[in-house]
């Protein structure tokens, strides 16, 4: 990895970036109801590197989806970076998508279509910024990840180390003040697990960022500055710090 | 600015490679959509270039007269040019005769003689010779001063092959002379008329050639300047009672509306194929929003908005539109070639005469192909974008998706599909809106829309009631493929209904036109019966408007003394607006060998009515146009006789889109005048023997005779004409069809890879719990057997509504005439397993994709 690094660090806040109370989520299905997450309070500060764990179906994808602004909660109240997610039209999600949140998916979720620069360079065009900048940003961000000589090649010649890496510049053209991962070494070796999750600790220690990440995996535990563990929608634990 | 760069960007990145990763379905579309603007935009220009040239000629040739004398099925005797002159309000008037000529030793066609003053002719129309000012001037007085001279137009006398000082012989339908070249027309003007194919000779060269001595065709009036309505009435009271002042346009106006009415008709059949090119368009950009849901989900994830994603698939369409339409000008190019010719001929035998010399690409067709092609797949892409709108941002994280969530709406949607087949009684009902059937075409769409709208609904009841009998009958693949098309939802749906639309326009056409040849058919046989027609020369392209010499219909008879005679006399003439041709016919002759085919009255209590004189006939064209039926009178003036007469009955005739009106000639005589022969038919009595050797003898003995003065052909030569051009003129519907089964066939196809790409997790539950590929192969087939029975069925019923539509309203409002209807059981049951092969075909790429993808 390039020891330059693009990334603009984000000024400190006393508020706290994800503040949630009663945070629900339940889904209607047939005459009843499943729940997703249910009654969950959180308070994480600015510049936490965030570690949500469970076994499957415990909620923390409903978590980070709600908190990605994908889905919405069906009760309590959600506020991330000042966006009130839980009041009706209380935010714009689509701009709150672009502008707030940077997305890492397990299967990466590159557009086939589009080459790596592309594919970087897709959010912050979504978000009408000039391509001319978006270009020299995106071109910044592989070259930090290593990614320079794959600029041109199509999501199908790269490795999933490579992918993954790709969807971390992605997630970090926009320079948000949140970056969420979702499983993001699912489908990698350790190796390439290792060096993902890293990188995810890098951002956050050198620019502040906070990162949430969920996982099965212990390879981010001892990078973690917030632990949490969800079981069956809600939290098993007090919130660990440190 | 920016944001459409991004967009167009996007587009590129998103969609337009993904085209290019799929370029083979990719081209059947473009191709599909291409064929359909073709059809529809050569169609429109063919019948716009005839239209443009007829309204050219009439406009040339009425010039600046403000009214036009006439004498309805007769001349206007020259008796009157001196109360024109001796009336206040006349400021000029042109006197004019013109007939249809061929040159001899034959040289090209009949072309277009017009007989004036070429004095009095100055003010009203534009003509002059080629050459110095001078020298022009004196051959153009040639015309007056030298009988027999003639002036052509350049291309005329290019066709013909001669120049100006050269003598030809032209040949008329009661004479043939020699004329001297006076000069060659510059092309302006008069030299325009019917695409330069016509010349000008004095007027009083033109009557010693034609024998029309002391009477004109024509007379061209102005007025003096401040000249009221009145004073031309007034004029109108001095003439005689049998001549009528009509505009000038009136003629052009009721030629133009019927042209364009047929425009109309032609194009609403060829957007039959636009309509097919629709559903392909969407098949395809369903498939795409499909197979593409999970990038969609990114997308939005990433933070694109609802819109922007309908935006990429409207676009999609746009794109489809827009390069099919740009395809669609070599295609147009090479069809117009073929349509163009027939176009105009099927103008000149219905209508009115053209001369098409070539296409004339005007901006509004252009613009209306273009638009027209736009819209339709634009239109084709909206649902899909819709669907695309609705992809959840959340769907990214899945692993795998389980496919669009499907909607049970079929109960509301056949609520609305019976509400729109039963809007189609009263829409049918109702009368065309100046001779265009936009009733009857709403009513068309309807039932189109609502037959689709019930596809979901015949789905799941077929899936409902099938599936358990199935399972025992075909297994387990037969029982799943009825129950997951019974809830598949509103794609599946959307699909039926394209191939429901497709077998029903196929079914209807077949029906409709198998129903036109069967009563053609009849009528020619029975109406166009005969052994030998015989007519002036060039009687036909003149409208029978000059009778066979005496000399020869007093000795004809003694030529063919074993056969019996049916003299007849046609007449163009003009009920209000509406041109027709009124027959005075050897009655009592005809009802023994021929006959009619009856709509109103009995024809055996109505026999002797007709041959006594005591009634006429009018065509169902004429009956629906003027409102004339049974009981009503027939009022008209012909050559100078008021005819009123009882309507005694209607018939079936395919003649003209005017009408006619058929009466006894020898009863005609006795009342009114003599109208002499335009044409006579023979019928030789004994049947049994040779009737063509007979035939060809007495063609023999009359060409042996009279040759050069008579036109002739044997009947049967003229029956097997009118099929062949029946035939010619339903080809191109013929393609169309078997174009829309083919599309239909491609919708399938897209329809069931579509469900394979939607529920790639179910089929590899279904392996995983146990199926066998086979299984899974014979699943999909089974869709597709339900999927093509559930259209074929549908299709089948609303076709044969579809062709009741198109035969009692469509055919009457816009043509006049209705057929008899019949099935032909043939040919439908010949498509039937057509068109299953065809679609079961269709499932093979999904089976392929479905094992593929495991």
């Amino acid at each position: 990895m390039n020891p330059i690094n693009p990334i603009n660090p984000i000024r400190s806040s006393p508020e706290p970036l994800i503040l949630a109370r009663g945070l629900t989520r339940s889904y209607a299905v047939g005459d009843g109801a499943v729940i997703g997450i249910n009654a969950v309070d959180l308070n994480i500060p600015a510049g936490e590197m965030v570690v949500l764990k469970g076994n499957s179906g415990s909620g923390k994808s409903t978590l980070l989806a709600l908190l990605a602004g994908m889905d919405r909660p069906t009760g309590g109240e959600l506020t991330v970076a000042g966006h009130t997610l839980s009041a009706p039209g209380g935010v714009d999600f689509t701009r709150y998508r672009r502008e707030v949140v940077g997305m890492v998916f397990q299967s990466f979720n590159l557009l086939p279509t589009l080459n790596v620069l592309e594919n970087v360079c897709l959010p912050a065009l979504l978000a009408q910024k000039p391509a001319a900048a978006v270009r020299a940003k995106a071109l910044e961000l592989l070259e930090w990840l290593g990614l320079t000589p794959r600029l041109k090649h199509n999501p199908a010649q790269l490795s999933g180390g490579e992918m993954q890496r790709t969807a971390i510049a992605r997630a970090l053209i926009n320079d948000p003040a949140l970056i969420l991962a979702d499983e993001p070494t699912g489908n990698l070796d350790s190796r390439n697990g290792r060096i993902v999750i890293d990188l995810l600790a890098q951002l956050n220690r050198r620019s502040g960022r906070t990162v949430v990440v969920a996982t099965h995996s212990d390879l981010a535990d001892e990078l973690a500055t917030v632990r949490i563990r969800l079981r069956d929608g809600a939290i098993a634990d007090p919130p660990c710090h440190g | 600015m920016p944001r459409l760069t991004f967009f167009l960007r996007l587009f590129l990145w998103f969609s337009v490679r993904h085209m290019r990763r799929h370029l083979g379905r990719v081209l059947v579309v473009l191709f599909g959509i291409a064929l359909g603007a073709a059809v529809f935009t050569s169609v429109r220009l063919s019948v716009h270039a005839s239209l443009q040239s007829f309204m050219r000629s009439m406009d040339f040739f009425a010039g600046t007269a403000e009214k036009v004398l006439v004498r309805p099925g007769g001349h206007v005797p020259e008796s009157v040019m001196p109360s024109l002159l001796a009336h206040p309000a006349v400021k000029g008037f042109s006197p004019l005769l013109t007939t249809y000529v061929r040159v001899v030793p034959a040289a090209g066609g009949a072309f277009l003689l017009v007989g004036i003053d070429p004095l009095l002719d100055q003010p009203f129309r534009a003509w002059r010779l080629r050459g110095a000012r001078a020298d022009a001037s004196e051959r153009w007085l040639d015309l007056i001063r030298e009988p027999k001279t003639v002036v052509l137009t350049e291309p005329l006398a290019r066709e013909i092959g001669t120049v100006s000082g050269a003598r030809v012989t032209l040949d008329h339908s009661c004479s043939r002379a020699e004329f001297r070249v006076a000069g060659i027309l510059v092309p302006e003007g008069l030299a325009l008329v019917e695409g330069g194919r016509v010349a000008l000779v004095d007027i009083a060269t033109f009557q010693e050639f034609t024998g029309l001595l002391g009477v004109l065709d024509r007379i061209d009036i102005r007025f003096k300047a401040k000249t009221t309505q009145k004073e031309i009435e007034d004029l109108a009271g001095k003439l005689p009672e049998e001549l009528e002042l009509r505009s000038p346009s009136a003629a052009r106006d009721s030629g133009s509306a019927m042209i364009r009415a047929y425009q109309l008709n032609l194009s609403v059949l060829s957007f039959a194929s636009l309509f097919v090119g629709m559903f392909l368009v969407y098949s395809l950009v369903a498939l795409n929003a499909a197979s593409r849901r999970r990038e969609l989900a990114i997308l939005r994830a990433l933070g694109a908005s609802p819109r922007l994603l309908f935006n990429l698939y409207m676009a999609e369409g746009a794109l489809f539109g827009l390069c099919g339409w740009l395809l669609a000008i070599p295609l147009g190019t090479l069809l117009v070639k073929y349509l163009l010719h027939s176009v105009s001929q099927t103008i000149s035998t219905l209508f009115v005469r053209v001369h098409v010399e070539g296409l004339a690409l005007s901006p509004a067709e252009v613009f209306i192909s273009f638009g027209v092609t736009l819209f339709v797949a634009v239109a084709a892409a909206f649902q899909p974008a819709r669907e695309a709108m609705g992809v959840a941002p959340k769907e990214a994280m899945e692993i795998a998706h389980s496919g669009a969530p499907h909607r049970r709406q079929a109960g509301r949607l056949a609520a609305w599909a019976a509400g729109c087949l039963i809007a189609c009684v009263p829409l049918a009902l109702m009368p065309g809106l100046s001779g265009v059937p936009l009733p009857g075409y709403i009513a068309i769409l309807l039932l189109f829309v609502g037959f689709s709208l019930t596809a979901p609904w015949i789905l799941e009841n077929l899936g409902r009631a099938l599936a358990p009998l199935l399972r025992r009958l075909a297994g387990m693949p037969a029982y799943l493929a009825a129950r997951y098309l019974r809830d598949s939802g509103a794609r599946t749906s959307i699909s039926v209904g394209a191939l429901i639309t497709a077998v029903a326009l196929f079914t209807a056409l077949v029906v409709m036109i198998h129903s036109f040849r069967q009563t053609v058919e009849l009528w020619v046989r029975q109406t166009v019966s005969g052994d030998l027609f015989v007519t002036t020369k060039l009687g036909q392209v003149n409208r029978f408007r000059f009778p066979i010499p005496e000399e020869i219909t007093a000795r004809l008879p003694a030529l063919a003394s074993g056969a019996d005679l049916v003299p007849s006399r046609r007449y163009p003439l003009s009920y209000g607006d509406l041109p027709y041709e009124f027959e005075a016919m050897g009655m009592e002759e005809f009802l023994t060998h021929g006959g009619f085919v009856w709509l109103k009255g009995d024809a055996e209590a109505l026999r002797p009515v007709l041959v006594n004189g005591e009634g006429l006939l009018i065509s169902e064209v004429f009956a629906y146009r003027t409102g004339l039926g049974p009981g009503d009178t027939f009022r008209a003036w012909i050559e100078g006789s008021r005819v009123e007469l009882p309507v005694a009955g209607v018939i079936r005739d395919y003649r003209t889109d005017g009408g006619v009106v058929f009466y006894s000639w020898r009863h005609f005589k006795e009342r009114f005048h003599d109208p002499g022969w335009s044409g006579v038919r023979f019928y030789f009595r004994d049947r049994g023997a040779d009737i063509e050797g007979k035939t060809a003898a007495l063609r023999e003995a009359i060409i042996s005779r009279w040759g050069e003065r008579l036109d002739m052909i044997s009947g049967k030569e003229l029956r097997e004409a009118v099929l062949r051009i029946f035939d010619e003129t339903f080809a191109i519907t013929t393609v169309l069809l078997l174009i829309a089964l083919a599309v239909a066939a491609l919708g399938i196809t897209t329809t069931l890879t579509v469900l394979v790409l939607e529920r790639a997790r179910q089929l590899s539950t279904l392996l995983a719990v146990g199926a066998s590929f086979r299984q899974v192969r014979s699943m999909i087939c089974w869709e597709a057997a339900f999927l093509v029975a559930a259209g074929e069925a549908a299709g089948l019923l609303c076709g044969f509504i579809l062709s009741y539509l198109l035969v009692f309203v469509i055919n009457r409002q816009s043509f006049g005439w209705t057929f008899l209807y019949t099935v032909d059981g043939g040919a439908l049951a010949l498509s039937v397993p057509l068109i299953v092969l065809t679609a079961l075909a269709a499932a093979l790429p999904a089976v392929r994709k479905a094992v593929g993808q495991r």
